[in-house]
């Protein structure tokens, strides 16, 4: 290693469960199983849903032609290694891009299998989040939490994965959606962690008491942040989508410190439904609340 | 459109892909298609600057020259009532306008805005709405990174405007502007800077102490309500002219959604670097106010 070469945590762990990230979901561990189980109608058993969705939500997502079957997750708990930078020099950590990936698609892809187990067309609501533990260094846990739905009309809505859509729109976002003849295909990501290059000493002499601008440093960034994008879009393309609503742009340090950054883009791809679509027009409303 | 030279490689490459992005949230998305626009984009600029704020130090404690600043620029001074009574009584305040923090500022901005606006022109669009922007320091580096995005739309069937508009406004809120006969033009946003070195009144007026037995110049005493007259005017100077300098930007437009943000810091034990932020959408007449239909009055369950 060279002398500014500084280790940060990577992905040396693989896929926790041996398998390929990306395929097809893993089995359900049996508590889910049988959590699943009871939320099914079948002969001699009156099934139940369990969801996340406000009251509001839950009426929205009927009145789009939906019913809600279960409160559906998946987590991964991911142990993120050893990967060099160059103190001087702005770089992607190619092996942390992989595994901050690989730990959410695992999570998705439990959520999904959950879903899938309930028969579902798609998860709305889906939440995204990244925890530490004291008890793990260099570990952190990844989970996905949603509400299957499935169409009441008897349509597949699966995209054209066989997967169940997943969104992170709320009830009402979701039947807005539907209003503008768009449906969504799936909950598309893309992440790049980078490492920002520290200044020399030469190139802080040089702009001593400027105001100037740092291309180097808005070259990093901007090509950080494009990447993650760029991966979101490559996903939304495999999904055949025609857009992506919603997106946003994430930025965390989480243990790294202050000059490398996982940069997450997130946002549902939509494409729009066959035929003609009229939107409605909005009424203009005064509230009568205080 | 990817190999557009005056985008970064990976904008290129973002930009040509199949997809489009969009920014907007869905209700806004809704209202954007309702209007007629189509999104094309996810557009986005951003500069880092080196942040220097090499010029902020006291200059006149025991007397010194006052803060050096250009013709046509704020600057006010004040002198103690008092004399020569220790090393650390400040004889003299100065207020003066910062134009190296307004300069930096305005060129980050600036270079922030026309990246976004060449990313929407490499992709044929029409306009930006639901533009944001953000300016952060970037931790242990003495530079701050300014942000501005939005999502690139087009209105088919129209010609392409010189430059596309660009609004902080979607969704609703720019329905009803155009329901009230405005168009956006461009997003406009300006600060000034103000750095107030205090003296020794206004070190005791804002320690909530009193000179006025002493030096006869205060009519409270000690917890008293009063003004604080040089910070008072430093902060009027600088709401002033970040006024000034907007309304420079307007032209014979109108400013819609105006927001005007004060941030005083305290650089030192009585020292301030008052900065006001006013940001708006530049907009203009196309066509009398046609009026709504009465509004349906509603009771939310929620």
């Amino acid at each position: 290693m060279s002398p500014d070469e500084q280790p940060v945590a990577a992905d040396d762990a693989g896929a926790p469960d041996g398998g390929d990230t990306g395929g097809p979901p893993v089995a359900l561990p049996p508590d889910a199983s049988r959590r699943l189980a009871e939320l099914e109608d079948r002969p001699g058993h009156k099934g139940m849903f369990t969801s996340d969705l406000s009251v509001n939500e839950f009426l929205l997502v009927k009145e789009a032609g939906f019913h809600p079957l279960g409160f559906v997750m998946g987590s991964s708990i991911y142990h993120l290694g050893i990967q060099t930078r160059r103190w001087s020099q702005s770089q992607e950590l190619a092996k942390l891009t992989e595994a901050m990936y690989n730990a959410r698609e695992l999570a998705m892809n439990r959520m999904d299998a959950e879903a899938m187990e309930l028969g579902a067309d798609g998860v709305v609501g889906v939440r995204l989040d990244v925890n530490y533990y004291e008890w793990g260094s260099d570990t952190a846990e990844f989970i996905a939490l949603g509400t299957a739905v499935k169409a009441e009309d008897g349509r597949s809505y699966r995209n054209n994965q066989g997967k169940p859509f997943s969104s992170d729109l709320s009830g009402q976002d979701f039947w807005t959606l539907m209003q503008t003849g768009h449906v969504p295909l799936g909950l598309v990501m893309g992440t790049c962690v980078y490492h920002i290059a520290h200044r020399g000493l030469g190139q802080t002499l040089r702009t001593a008491g400027q105001n100037t601008e740092l291309p180097n440093f808005t070259q990093a960034l901007y090509e950080a942040r494009e990447l993650a994008m760029t991966r979101m879009q490559d996903e939304a393309n495999a999904l055949d989508a025609t857009g992506i609503v919603g997106v946003r742009l994430e930025e965390k340090s989480h243990m790294w410190g202050d000059h490398t950054i996982e940069f997450l883009s997130l946002g549902t791809a939509v494409a729009k439904t066959d035929g003609e679509h009229t939107i409605p027009v909005p009424h203009a409303i005064i509230s009568l609340d205080g | 459109m990817a190999s557009d030279p005056a985008l970064p490689e990976a904008a290129g490459r973002r930009l040509g892909s199949g997809a489009w992005s969009s920014g907007l949230s869905v209700p806004d998305f809704a209202s954007c298609l309702s209007m007629g626009m189509d999104p094309v984009g996810f557009v986005q600029g951003y500069a880092v600057m080196q942040w220097s704020w090499y010029a902020s130090s006291y200059v006149g404690t025991l007397g010194g020259p006052p803060a050096p600043t250009g013709a046509g620029q704020y600057s006010e001074s004040w002198q103690c009532p008092h004399g020569f009574v220790g090393g650390d009584h400040r004889m003299y305040g100065f207020n003066y306008e910062q134009t190296w923090v307004e300069s930096n500022w305005t060129n980050g901005w600036t270079l922030a805005y026309q990246r976004m606006v060449d990313e929407a022109e490499a992709i044929g669009a029409h306009g930006i709405i639901g533009v944001v922007d953000d300016m952060h320091h970037l931790s242990g580096t003495g530079a701050a990174e300014f942000q501005i995005r939005g999502t690139a739309v087009t209105v088919p069937g129209a010609d392409p405007p010189p430059r596309p508009f660009t609004t902080f406004l979607a969704g609703q809120k720019l329905v009803k502007l155009v329901e009230a006969g405005f168009v956006p033009v461009s997003v406009v946003a300006s600060l000034a800077s103000v750095q107030m070195m205090g003296y020794c009144i206004t070190h005791y007026q804002m320690a909530g102490t009193t000179a006025g037995n002493w030096s006869g110049t205060m009519s409270g005493g000690l917890g008293g309500v009063h003004s604080i007259t040089q910070v008072g005017k430093a902060q009027r100077a600088a709401r002033h002219l970040a006024r000034e300098r907007v309304r420079h930007q307007l032209g014979h437009d109108t400013l819609h959604g105006a927001s005007l943000e004060q941030f005083d810091h305290e650089v030192g034990e009585g020292d301030l670097a008052i900065q006001c932020l006013i940001k708006g959408t530049r907009v203009r007449r196309f066509k009398d106010f046609d009026p709504l239909p009465v509004p349906d009055a509603v009771v939310r369950l929620s």
